[in-house]
C-alpha cells in the first residue's frame, strides 16, 4: 500500500511529525512501512523557462548558449550543456537564487568567457527522478515564470506499507489515519459528502435486481446524470499517480480516489450500455462469456458472481467491470455500483480465473459492508464537483440481512497473563474508543466492546488482546528470565537417534553436505533409468531441473562429487542425511531418511585402485557399525562382525563391486563404486564409491549400554599362519572357520598379506597371512599353550577350507 | 644387610646413573634398584629378618639411599634432557613436514546452526520433535487456522501433490501433530525442512529449514517469549544481543509478533550486515491462537502458549557471513572446511 503523506494529511493532522517518526511508528504497530520515498519537485524556485534562442558557445563546442525567456521582463542568457535545448522548448528554468535539489544555489557565473543567468535543469538535478540524459522537457502550455511545482507537483514523501491480510481497514487511507490518530492522539477527519440531488428517480430510470444474497450481501446503484467526462483536476491526478495508480478520466479516477481513500472499490457503468437499464447479480450460467477491462475474453462458470444487464454478465462481481458497459468519452449517465461481496466466494473466483485487481485485493479480505453508502456518496459528491454530475434524489440499497456489529469482551486478568505486563485499563480503553469500538460496559472484571464494521478481524478477545498490545507497543513487554522447565514423559531418543548417528559421521572424518529435495529426471535416468515410474513428480514444478522429488540421496552425491572434482578438488569424503521420496504401488506418496556416504579418495598425490577404494568405504562403515554400538551376529555359536555385504547388481555400480548392506543382520542398504559411464559425465578418472543407507536401520542399537568386560593383565602371545587356498575363499569364510575353531583366548585375527603370481603358486590359488593374538584372562600363557591353539586353527583350515598350510 | 653395604651400593648406584648416556639407560638404571624387582626392594623385603635393633638404623639408610638416589636421578634426567637439544640426532629429522593423519569431517554450516539451536533450548527443557514432509492440508493449514478461502496462504505458494498433501510450507504441523499426540505442557523445538514455490536466487531457495518452537503451559505470557528469545539469541550471536518484537500476523497466533536480533556484528550501531539499521530481522512468533487450541483440544481457557518460528538458511548466513543462499545448497569442498 503507498501512503502519500500529503494525502493522508487530509484525515489527520501530521503537522510536527517527521516522515521518520511515522513510519516507525506504523511499523511498530503492525503496519510495517518498508519504503519511504520522496517525489515531486525537491528544489526551490524553480519556473517554467522557454528555449527563445540557442547560439553556438564561442569558446567550446560542447556547450551551447541559449537565450530564456523566464516569466521576467528581460530574456536570460543561460549557458547549456544538454543536447536536447532547442528554441520553442519548455523547459525548468532554476534562476539566479534557486536552490537544486541538492542544496546548490544558483548564482550568476562566467563559464568560459559567457555569462550565464541561471540553468535550464535535467529531472535529477531538480530530485525528480534520477535521469540525467537530457533536459526536462514541459507540456507546451506551461506559461513561461509559473512556479514548477504546480506542474510537478510539489516535493511529497510516500510510504510503501505492507498490510497484513487481516487489516482490510488499512488498504485504505482513512485506516491508515485512524491508526495515526490513535497513535499520536490526534483526531480523525472523514469528509462528510453532501449531495444536492436534482431531477428524476433512480428507480425510474435503472432496475437492480439481487439475486444472490450471500454472495452479494448488500448492493447499492446510484444514477448521475449530466456527467461531462473530462481529465481530473492535476491534484488528484497527482495523487493518484503518487499512490500507484494510473489517472485515466474524472469519472473512473474518482471511483479509485474514493477506493483509495476509504477502501470501497467502486465500478462506473454508463447506463446507455446496460441492456434493459437493468443490473442483476447473480450467478453465471454456464457457456457464458465476458470481456474484461483487460480485453481478455473470459468462459465464465456456474458458480461465478456477475453483475448482469438484461441480457449478459457485463461485470464480474468484485473483481473487475466488462469492455462493453464501461465508461467512455462521451458518456453521460454513469450507473456508480457501490456493494460488499462475501470474501470467500471472491477470493475463490479470482484464483479460478487468475485475476486479481485492486477490487478483488480488497472484497477477498473483506470490505466494511456498512461503508457502502458513504463511498458511493463521497464519489457522487465528488463527480459532482469535477464531473458536473447529478445525483438523483433515491438510490438503489438492497441490504436484506444487515450484517450485524460483533460484540467482544474482553478480560483484564486474561489480558495481562498473555502479555506478561499491564498496559492499564484506563489506556486500553481508550486505544480501543479510538480504533471505533463503542465502549458497551467495563467494569473490574471485563470490558465489552461493539466492533466497528470494518475491523473484520476482530472477533475474539484474543484480538482484542493483540489490539491493546501492538499500540501500547511491544517494546514494553519485559522479557521475563527464561528458566528450565522439564516435562515429564517427553521422549525424544528417537528423533536425537538420527541426529546423533549424523555426529558419528562427522566423528568418522566425512563433511556434510546438503543438497536440494528436488531433482531432475535426467539426472535420475543417468543414474537408473528402470525405477520411472516410481518416481514422485510434482504436479507444479518449478523447473525441469526440479521437476522430482529426489528418490535416493545417490545421485546427488554423486553430482557433488563430481562437480567438486571439476573444480579440481582432488579428494572428498562427504555424507548427507535426507529424506526420500517415492510412489507407492498404490499411487500414493511416501517418504523416509536415509544416508548417503561418498569417497572420492587420491590417497598422497598418486590415484587409488578399485580394490583400495571400496575397502575403504567398507572399512568407513565398519567403523560406522562401531559408531553405532551395532552388537556382533551370533551365527552358529560364533560371534562375527556387524557389517556384511552380499554381492548385488546395482544399475549404477560397476559389475562385481556392487553390494547390498546389512547391519546388525538386517537390510540396511547399498554400497559400491559407481560406473565409468556415469563418472564420465564429470569427467572422474578414479574410482568413487558410496553408500545409502535406511536411516532406521542405523538407530536400534545407539542407545544400548556397553557393559564393562575386565582387560586381561597378562600378556599375550602373537602366532602367525600363512596358507594357500583357492581364490574362491573369502576372507570371511578363514574368519568364520578361525573362530569356530578357536579358543576362548582367541583375541584378535589381523590379515596381514594376500599373495598370489608365484612360482609357488598355482593359478586359481592364493597366499593368505593372518597373526592371530592369544591372550588369557586368567594367566601367562605359555608357548605350548599358544602352539596348541594355534594348532586348531591349522587343522580347521585344512579341514574345512582345503588350506595348504606354509611353515 | 649391613648399613655399610649399603652405602657401598649406593655409591655404586650414584655412580651408574651419572654413566647413563640415554634416558632410556637411566630408566634402566632406575629399574635395577627401584623397580618392583629392584635391589632396594629386595633389602627392604628383608627387614623383616634383622634384629628388632637393627631395623630402624637400615630402614634410615634404606630411605636415605631412596632419597639420594631419586635427586640424582633427577638431575642427570634434566641434564640428558637438556643435552638432547644440541646433540646431533642419528636421522636428519625436520619437525616443518607436514602432519600425518585423516581429515576431518566438518558439520554443514545448516546442521551446525540446527544443533547449536537445539542444544540451547536443551538446556531450557526443550526436546525435539518431527514430523513428515508430505504432510496434509490439515495439519500445514486448516489445524493452524488458514482456511482454504483465506488470503493468509498466498503468502506461503504451495506445491501441492494431491487436493489434500502438500509438501510442508513451515514447520508449524509439528506443532499440531505434537499437541494431537500428547496433552499439555508441551515444551518442543521442531527442526525440519519445508518447501515454497520460490524461484531461487541469493536469499530465497524452493526448499529450506526451519526451527519451530512451542511451550504450552498454565500463564505463559509473551513476556516468557522475550525471555526465552533473548536468551536463544544470547548464547547464539553473543552476550549483548537484544531482541525486538514488531505486530505482525499469522493465523495461528494471537497476538503475533516478528522478532529482530540486534546486530551482532556492530552492536547496534549499523553495518553491512543490517543493512545500517542495527537490527536483523529473523522470524516470526506469538501466543497460540486459541482456534489452534480449539482445534488440537487443548482447553485455551486452561492452557496459553507461544510459538515461534525460525529460518536456518537466515540464521545460518547472518551468523557466518554468507551473503548467497545457493552456496550452502552448492555443496564445494572449499565452502564447506571453512566450517570445522
Amino acid at each position: 500500500m503507498k501512503i502519500p503523506l500529503e494525502w493522508l494529511g487530509e484525515y489527520v493532522d501530521l503537522s510536527g511529525l517527521s516522515s521518520q517518526e511515522i513510519a516507525e511508528r506504523l511499523t511498530f504497530s503492525g503496519l510495517e512501512v518498508e519504503g519511504i520515498e520522496t517525489v515531486g519537485c525537491q528544489a526551490e524556485g524553480i519556473v517554467v523557462g522557454e528555449v527563445l534562442e540557442v547560439r553556438p558557445h564561442p569558446a567550446a563546442d560542447r556547450l551551447r548558449v541559449a537565450i530564456v525567456n523566464g516569466g521576467g521582463g528581460t530574456p536570460l542568457t543561460v549557458v547549456c550543456g544538454a543536447s536536447n535545448v532547442r528554441p520553442g522548448l519548455k523547459a525548468p528554468l532554476a534562476p539566479v537564487g534557486a536552490r537544486l535539489a541538492n542544496g546548490v544555489r544558483i548564482q550568476a557565473a562566467t563559464l568560459r568567457g559567457v555569462r550565464s543567468e541561471g540553468m535550464l535543469c535535467a529531472e535529477d538535478e531538480l530530485g525528480i527522478s534520477s535521469d540525467h540524459t537530457g533536459l526536462m522537457e514541459l507540456p507546451a502550455e506551461a506559461r513561461p515564470g509559473e512556479p514548477l511545482d504546480r506542474i510537478v507537483g510539489s516535493a511529497d514523501t510516500v510510504l510503501s506499507a505492507e498490510i497484513t491480510p487481516n487489516r482490510p481497514d488499512c488498504l485504505s487511507l482513512i485506516g491508515i489515519a485512524r491508526e495515526l490518530g490513535v497513535l499520536f492522539e490526534r483526531p480523525l477527519r472523514v469528509p462528510d459528502p453532501v449531495l444536492i440531488s436534482r431531477g428524476e428517480r433512480a428507480v425510474e430510470r435503472l432496475k437492480v435486481v439481487l439475486e444472490d444474497w450471500n454472495g452479494c450481501p448488500r448492493y447499492t446503484a446510484r444514477l448521475l446524470a449530466g456527467v461531462r467526462v473530462a481529465p481530473s483536476p492535476a491534484w488528484m491526478r497527482r495523487r493518484l499517480e503518487r499512490a500507484g495508480v494510473r489517472a485515466i478520466c474524472n469519472v473512473v479516477d474518482v471511483t479509485n480516489y474514493v477506493m483509495l481513500e476509504c477502501g470501497q472499490p467502486l465500478h462506473a457503468f454508463d447506463l446507455r450500455r446496460l441492456k434493459g437499464g437493468c443490473l442483476r447479480v447473480r450467478r453465471a450460467q454456464e457457456g457464458e462469456t465476458l470481456q474484461t477491462l483487460d480485453g481478455v475474453i473470459r468462459r465464465l462458470t456456474p458458480g461465478i458472481l456477475v453483475i448482469a444487464d438484461a441480457e449478459r454478465p457485463v461485470a464480474l462481481a468484485g473483481i473487475m467491470g466488462g469492455e462493453e458497459s464501461g465508461v467512455l468519452s462521451d458518456t453521460a449517465e454513469v450507473v456508480l455500483e457501490s456493494a460488499y461481496f462475501q470474501p470467500a466466494l471472491i477470493r475463490k473466483t479470482s484464483k479460478a480465473l487468475g485475476l486479481s485487481s485492486e477490487s478483488s485485493y480488497r472484497f477477498e479480505r473483506g470490505a466494511d459492508p456498512e461503508g457502502v453508502e458513504w463511498a458511493s456518496r463521497r464519489a457522487a459528491a465528488l463527480l459532482g464537483e469535477f464531473a458536473g454530475a447529478e445525483a438523483t434524489p433515491d438510490f438503489w440499497d438492497l441490504y436484506p440481512a444487515p450484517v450485524s456489529r460483533r460484540r467482544v469482551s474482553m478480560r483484564w486478568e486474561r489480558a495481562r497473563t498473555l502479555l506478561g505486563t499491564d498496559p492499564g485499563a484506563d489506556r486500553i480503553v481508550r486505544y480501543f474508543e479510538g480504533l471505533g469500538l463503542r465502549i458497551l460496559a467495563r467494569d473490574a472484571q471485563r470490558v465489552e466492546t461493539e466492533i466497528p464494521s470494518w475491523r473484520v478481524d476482530l472477533e475474539r478477545e484474543a484480538d482484542l488482546i493483540e489490539e491493546a498490545a501492538r499500540l501500547y507497543g511491544l517494546d514494553k513487554i519485559p522479557a521475563a528470565e527464561p528458566f528450565a522447565r522439564l516435562v515429564p514423559g517427553a521422549d525424544d531418543r528417537p528423533v536425537r537417534a538420527r541426529l546423533e548417528v549424523n555426529r558419528r559421521l562427522a566423528a568418522l572424518g566425512l563433511t556434510e553436505i546438503m543438497n536440494y529435495s528436488f531433482t531432475s529426471d535426467r539426472l535420475l535416468d543417468l543414474m537408473d533409468p528402470t525405477d520411472r515410474d516410481r518416481r514422485a513428480r510434482l504436479p507444479n514444478p518449478l523447473s525441469a531441473e526440479h521437476a522430482v522429488l529426489r528418490p535416493s540421496l545417490l545421485p546427488q552425491m554423486i553430482e557433488t562429487l563430481g562437480r567438486n572434482r571439476s573444480r579440481q578438488c582432488e579428494e572428498a569424503a562427504f555424507f548427507e542425511t535426507g529424506r526420500v521420496f517415492y510412489r507407492t504401488a498404490d499411487g500414493g506418496w511416501a517418504e523416509s531418511e536415509r544416508v548417503a556416504i561418498g569417497l572420492m579418495e587420491r590417497p598422497g598425490l598418486g590415484s587409488i585402485d578399485e580394490e583400495s577404494c571400496f575397502r575403504r568405504l567398507k572399512g568407513v562403515l565398519e567403523r560406522l557399525c562401531a559408531a553405532l554400538r551395532m552388537p556382533p551376529l551370533e551365527k552358529g555359536g560364533v560371534r562375527l562382525p556387524p557389517l556384511e555385504l552380499e554381492m548385488a547388481d546395482w544399475p549404477w555400480a560397476e559389475a562385481g563391486l556392487s553390494v547390498s548392506v546389512r547391519m546388525g543382520g538386517r537390510l540396511a542398504g547399498r554400497a559400491g563404486l559407481v560406473r565409468s559411464a556415469i563418472r564420465r559425465e564429470w569427467r572422474i578418472t578414479d574410482p568413487v564409491a558410496v553408500a545409502e543407507l535406511e536411516m532406521d536401520a542405523l538407530t536400534p542399537h545407539l542407545f544400548r549400554v556397553p557393559v564393562y568386560r575386565p582387560v586381561s593383565v597378562h600378556p599375550s602371545v602373537d602366532r602367525d599362519v600363512a596358507f594357500i587356498v583357492d581364490e574362491s575363499v573369502c576372507h570371511s569364510d578363514v574368519i568364520r572357520v578361525m573362530l569356530e575353531q578357536a579358543p576362548s583366548e582367541l583375541r584378535r585375527i589381523r590379515l596381514f598379506d594376500i599373495y598370489r603370481d608365484s612360482a609357488l603358486i598355482r593359478a586359481g590359488r592364493k597366499s593368505m597371512a593372518y597373526r592371530l593374538t592369544y591372550q588369557s584372562e586368567k594367566k601367562t600363557l605359555t608357548d605350548e599353550e599358544a602352539n596348541t591353539y594355534h594348532g586348531y586353527i591349522k587343522a580347521g583350515l585344512t579341514r574345512v577350507l582345503r588350506a595348504e598350510i606354509r611353515e | 644387610m649391613e648399613p655399610a653395604d649399603l652405602s657401598a651400593l649406593q655409591e655404586q648406584a650414584l655412580e651408574e646413573l651419572d654413566r647413563a648416556r640415554t634416558l632410556a639407560e637411566l630408566e634402566a638404571v632406575r629399574v635395577k634398584y627401584l623397580g618392583r624387582k629392584g635391589l632396594l626392594p629386595a633389602i627392604m623385603e628383608k627387614l623383616g629378618d634383622l634384629p628388632p635393633a637393627e631395623r630402624p638404623i637400615v630402614g634410615r639408610s634404606a630411605n636415605a639411599f631412596k632419597e639420594n638416589f631419586a635427586q640424582r636421578l633427577n638431575v642427570c634426567r634434566e641434564q640428558l634432557e637438556r643435552n638432547r637439544g644440541g646433540v646431533v640426532p642419528k636421522r636428519a629429522w625436520d619437525p616443518t613436514l607436514p602432519g600425518l593423519w585423516r581429515g576431518m569431517g566438518v558439520r554443514h554450516p545448516i546442521a551446525q546452526i540446527m544443533e547449536e539451536t537445539i542444544q540451547i533450548f536443551d538446556r531450557l527443557g526443550f526436546t525435539i520433535a518431527d514430523g513428515p514432509d508430505l504432510e496434509t492440508e490439515w495439519h500445514n493449514f486448516d489445524a493452524l487456522n488458514t482456511p482454504a478461502d483465506h488470503p493468509s496462504r498466498d503468502t506461503q505458494d504451495t506445491f501441492w501433490l494431491t487436493d489434500t498433501l502438500l509438501l510442508r510450507t513451515q514447520t508449524s504441523p509439528v506443532q499440531i501433530r505434537v499437541m494431537e499426540s500428547r496433552p499439555p505442557p508441551v515444551r518442543i523445538i521442531a527442526p525440519g525442512r519445508c518447501y515454497r514455490r520460490d524461484t531461487t536466487d541469493a536469499t530465497h531457495s524452493a526448499n529450506f529449514h526451519q526451527i519451530e518452537g512451542l511451550y504450552v503451559d498454565r500463564n505463559v505470557s509473551l513476556a516468557d517469549l522475550k525471555g526465552d528469545l533473548t536468551y536463544f539469541a544470547r548464547a547464539l550471536m553473543g552476550s549483548e544481543v537484544k531482541v525486538r518484537f514488531r505486530p505482525h500476523f499469522f493465523p495461528f497466533t494471537e497476538p503475533s509478533v516478528e522478532y529482530d536480533f540486534s546486530c551482532h556484528v556492530c552492536g547496534g550501531k549499523g553495518c553491512r550486515v543490517c543493512k545500517n539499521s542495527g537490527w536483523i530481522e529473523i522470524s516470526g512468533a506469538g501466543m497460540v491462537d486459541p482456534k489452534v487450541f480449539h482445534n488440537v483440544g487443548y482447553d485455551p481457557e486452561q492452557w496459553t502458549g507461544y510459538a515461534f518460528g525460525m529460518g536456518v538458511e537466515r540464521l545460518a548466513m547472518i551468523k557466518f557471513g554468507i551473503d548467497d543462499i545457493r552456496l550452502l545448497y552448492d555443496n564445494d569442498a572449499r565452502f564447506l572446511e571453512q566450517f570445522a
